[in-house]
């Protein structure tokens, strides 16, 4: 189903999805977030600071609550999510990308019940990149692109006065009819005004890995690479790169107790980081991954090597936040093509 | 003006004689503009090393970074290690031999005056440069930025750091070598600008913005992880490190306390920043890290200045001021302020 | 929001081995009327109180936390209370300063031999905290 909606009109098509709950870019206090929206919508954002992975995936999560009964079992009170509809609109196709790599770590082999609870109840709204949003942006190096629909449910592309309005999936047909009448079918001007928008954001520049194909190979040829420590010398091992990342999902699950008599507490799930020394850390103090380079190497390979050998496609998605927020410049981009460069 | 050449001549002169073992300074970076730490060990790479406006790292850190690394490997250091320090560095490495984590003669400090001018606070440069800028420069009191445009000057005093703005040191009293002019006493904002304009507020408009800020927080902990005074083996607030020797009993690692969960929820978070805080009392110089790298716009310096400005104005303490004076919190005074004790 | 009259204000009072927790256990041994709202935790010297202990107590719920130690010039430690003075000046503007109630958190110097004090000073905090109602910026959502 092909559209278009007249930039006026995007307000209204917002008040007509009842039933679901809409968030959209908001600069607040200098950073870009979804929020739910308030007042007109503002599609002007570069990208936000932090992915949308968080709705289906957040920080923190409660698994079952437990409670010590005397002279029973303990008491374990499933807490599934709240069933609200989200949209979400302004979602760059990068994070789009990165929601198809989430959903495939949490459904191909098994269904991670909670994030699926909560996935099936997230629609994304894209929009595309006319201009790369960020100096830093690779995504035509990871088999993505700026028009890229993977993961979305609509892509919107910004025509000037209007957006081409474009339903990938059943649930974006759904939003669309939501409010029908708002929208105009397009006109052959509308379709090559599409082509053309399309083609010249294809051809924007942006930063490359340098044959891409090669380097999954090539970094499983440089795990032992010395390189790996000087490309990280400058880390600082904060979590930075990892928690703005779109595809990170390591978690850890601890138990939160609330009250000592009787025991009682709730089952956690937070995200882990494998920047943080403690990510392998053994209770033994044995650390496979101890230096800031086995760190590095263990984020790059995961994204390039490991995601790619189990899953057939590359899990970084080319949105460049990790370049762009590393406190001391550390640029993935450079250091794959410095690591493949160097395996020779 | 400081020509980069001095700095890189002399980096290589004491790595080619030997006196130092390596050298910390900024190398251009992959990423636009911004320059990037780099630790150096051979006189050729000397030519690398860069001064502009985007060297506003602490580079303080990486003296902590060398010095765990060499007490995790149990090698001697041998040689010195050299330093590139502005004003704000060369205090902070102060307050680490303050703290006996190093001796003074382990650091060699090539002292880099910013002139008065500090450095560039990165998101003040938004509606002020037109496209991304791929050089930044010093000249006199501006900053001269390179585009895709051609060439934009800017003074400085619209585009510095404001902890720039507001500081009363910027020249590396403590130092091995000195490059620049000393402009301690220009006058750009009054000490604790800021924080005087946010204590302006009543109690509940700072209770909702605190709120609103620990709200955000994700919990990165890039804050502690860029501060050089953040050097703990083991955080106590939250462990992410959790060194553990084959004679660390069980016991010892079941007993271990949690003071705040993982969760990344407003009190969990508060606590943590409430206590990095009082821990960085008397300590920390202001180098504005912390703030610089926060990815979701904490005004953590708030919080850290209010402890400076305290210890300043009632216990007439300055941190980072001599490498033997007493620490804020393990000394005191008869003239201690005690009314507020019933 | 409770009504004043059901609220009772939970205190952890941490309180100094030497003077403030025997002051507290003369009022017991004098039976001397206090309000029992206070929960006593007994630490080796004022000093010793680490920024944590106080904000970790807000986070598990206290409504007021109360630090108490020997006069100046009497710390069993020597000179352990005029380092507690110093920073607990400092949490004390913190707390004040991120918009926390300044009623919540106090500090006395109550010897041995001031059962009396340490009773006032509890008898005190509790009608002080009673109009601010329970503690809630600082708490941890246990749900």
């Amino acid at each position: 189903m092909e559209k278009i909606l007249h930039k006026e009109r995007i307000d209204d098509w917002i008040s007509a999805l009842t039933g679901w709950e809409v968030l959209s870019p908001a600069l607040e206090d200098g950073i870009w977030a979804y929020r739910p929206v308030s007042g007109a919508i503002r599609l002007d954002h570069p990208n936000t600071t932090q992915p949308p992975k968080g709705l289906a995936f957040p920080q923190r999560e409660v698994f079952f609550s437990f409670e010590q009964i005397k002279g029973e079992a303990p008491r374990l009170t499933q807490i599934l999510p709240d069933t609200v509809q989200r949209a979400v609109f302004g979602v760059r196709p990068c994070d789009g990308r990165g929601a198809v790599r989430m959903d495939r770590v949490f459904g191909d082999h098994v269904e991670d019940t909670y994030y699926q609870a909560r996935r099936k109840n997230v629609a994304y709204v894209g929009l595309a990149c006319n201009q790369p949003p960020s100096a830093n942006c690779f995504c035509l190096s990871v088999g993505g692109s700026p028009v890229s629909t993977d993961g979305l449910d609509v892509l919107l592309t910004d025509l000037g006065d209007r957006y081409f309005v474009a339903a990938v999936t059943e649930t974006g047909k759904a939003l669309m009819t939501a409010a029908n009448s708002l929208f105009d079918e397009p006109a052959d001007a509308d379709r090559q005004q599409l082509k053309s928008v399309h083609t010249e954001a294809l051809a924007q520049p942006q930063r490359a890995v340098h044959n891409p194909d090669a380097v999954p190979a090539k970094l499983k040829a440089s795990f032992k690479s010395p390189l790996w420590e000087e490309l990280a010398r400058a880390c600082i091992g904060c979590g930075i790169c990892t928690f703005l990342c779109p595809t990170c999902h390591c978690f850890d699950i601890n138990d939160e107790v609330t009250g000592s008599a009787p025991l009682k507490g709730n089952r956690v799930r937070t995200w882990d980081n494998c920047q943080f020394p403690d990510f392998t850390m053994h209770t033994s103090g044995h650390n496979p991954r101890p230096t800031v380079g086995a760190r590095l190497r263990q984020r790059v390979c995961h994204k390039f090597q490991y995601f790619p050998e189990n899953f057939g496609m590359p899990q970084c998605t080319g949105c460049g936040r990790c370049i762009s927020e590393c406190p001391v410049g550390i640029d993935i981009v450079s250091v794959v093509n410095k690591v493949v460069e160097h395996a020779g | 003006m400081i020509n980069v050449r001095d700095i890189r001549d002399a980096a290589r002169d004491l790595l080619a004689k030997g006196e130092v073992r390596a050298v910390i300074g900024y190398r251009r970076g992959s990423r636009g503009m911004a320059a990037e730490p780099v630790v150096i060990t051979a006189p050729e790479q000397a030519d690398e090393l860069v001064w502009d406006p985007t060297c506003f790292h602490n580079l303080a850190l990486y003296l902590v970074e060398d010095r765990k690394f060499l007490a995790h490997s149990r090698k001697a250091p041998g040689a010195p290690i050299a330093i590139i320090a502005k004003g704000c560095d060369a205090r902070a490495i102060v307050v680490l031999m303050q703290e006996h984590y190093f001796k003074r003669e382990e650091v060699y400090i090539i002292g880099v005056s910013c002139e008065g001018v500090g450095v560039l606070d990165e998101r003040k440069l938004a509606g002020h440069v037109p496209g991304t800028p791929t050089d930044a420069a010093f000249e006199g009191d501006d900053f001269v930025f390179t585009t895709p445009e051609g060439e934009k000057r800017l003074p400085a005093r619209e585009v510095m750091a404001d902890r720039c703005l507001e500081c009363r040191a910027p020249f590396p009293k403590e130092h091995n070598v000195v490059f620049g002019e000393d402009k301690t006493g220009r006058e750009l904002a009054a000490p604790f600008a800021a924080l005087a304009r946010f204590e302006e507020q009543g109690a509940t408009e700072r209770w909702d913005f605190w709120r609103r800020q620990f709200e955000r927080c994700i919990r990165c902990f890039a804050c502690r992880s860029v501060c050089p005074m953040c050097y703990c083996d083991e955080c106590v607030v939250d462990s992410i490190t959790f060194p553990v020797a084959p004679e660390t009993t069980a016991d010892e690692k079941a007993n271990r306390i949690r003071w705040i969960e993982r969760s990344a929820v407003r009190s969990e978070n508060i606590t943590y920043h409430m206590t990095r805080a009082m821990h960085l009392a008397g300590r920390c110089i202001d180098c504005g890290e912390c703030e610089r790298v926060c990815p979701v716009n904490i005004p953590l310096r708030l919080l850290n200045n209010k402890m400076e400005r305290e210890a300043r104005e009632r216990f007439g303490y300055e941190p980072g001021a001599s490498i033997g004076a007493a620490s804020l919190v393990a000394s005191f005074n008869d003239s201690d302020p005690g009314s507020f004790i019933r | 929001m409770s009504e004043p009259e059901t609220y009772e204000p939970k205190i952890v009072a941490f309180l100094c081995k030497w003077c403030s927790s025997a002051g507290s256990d003369l009022a017991g041994v004098s039976r001397i009327q206090y309000p029992a709202n206070a929960t006593p935790i007994t630490v080796p010297c004022s000093g010793s109180i680490s920024p944590l202990y106080i904000l970790s107590a807000f986070n598990k719920g206290a409504d007021g936390v109360l630090l108490s130690g020997c006069h100046i010039g009497d710390c069993h430690y020597i000179e352990g209370n005029y380092l507690a003075r110093r920073k607990i000046y400092l949490i004390k503007e913190l707390l004040e300063f991120v918009g926390v109630e300044p009623d919540r958190f106090r500090m006395s110097w109550v010897s041995a031999a001031e059962g009396a004090k340490y009773a006032q000073v509890v008898k005190d905090f509790v009608a002080d905290l009673k109009p601010l109602g329970p503690q809630d910026k600082l708490k941890a959502d246990r749900t």
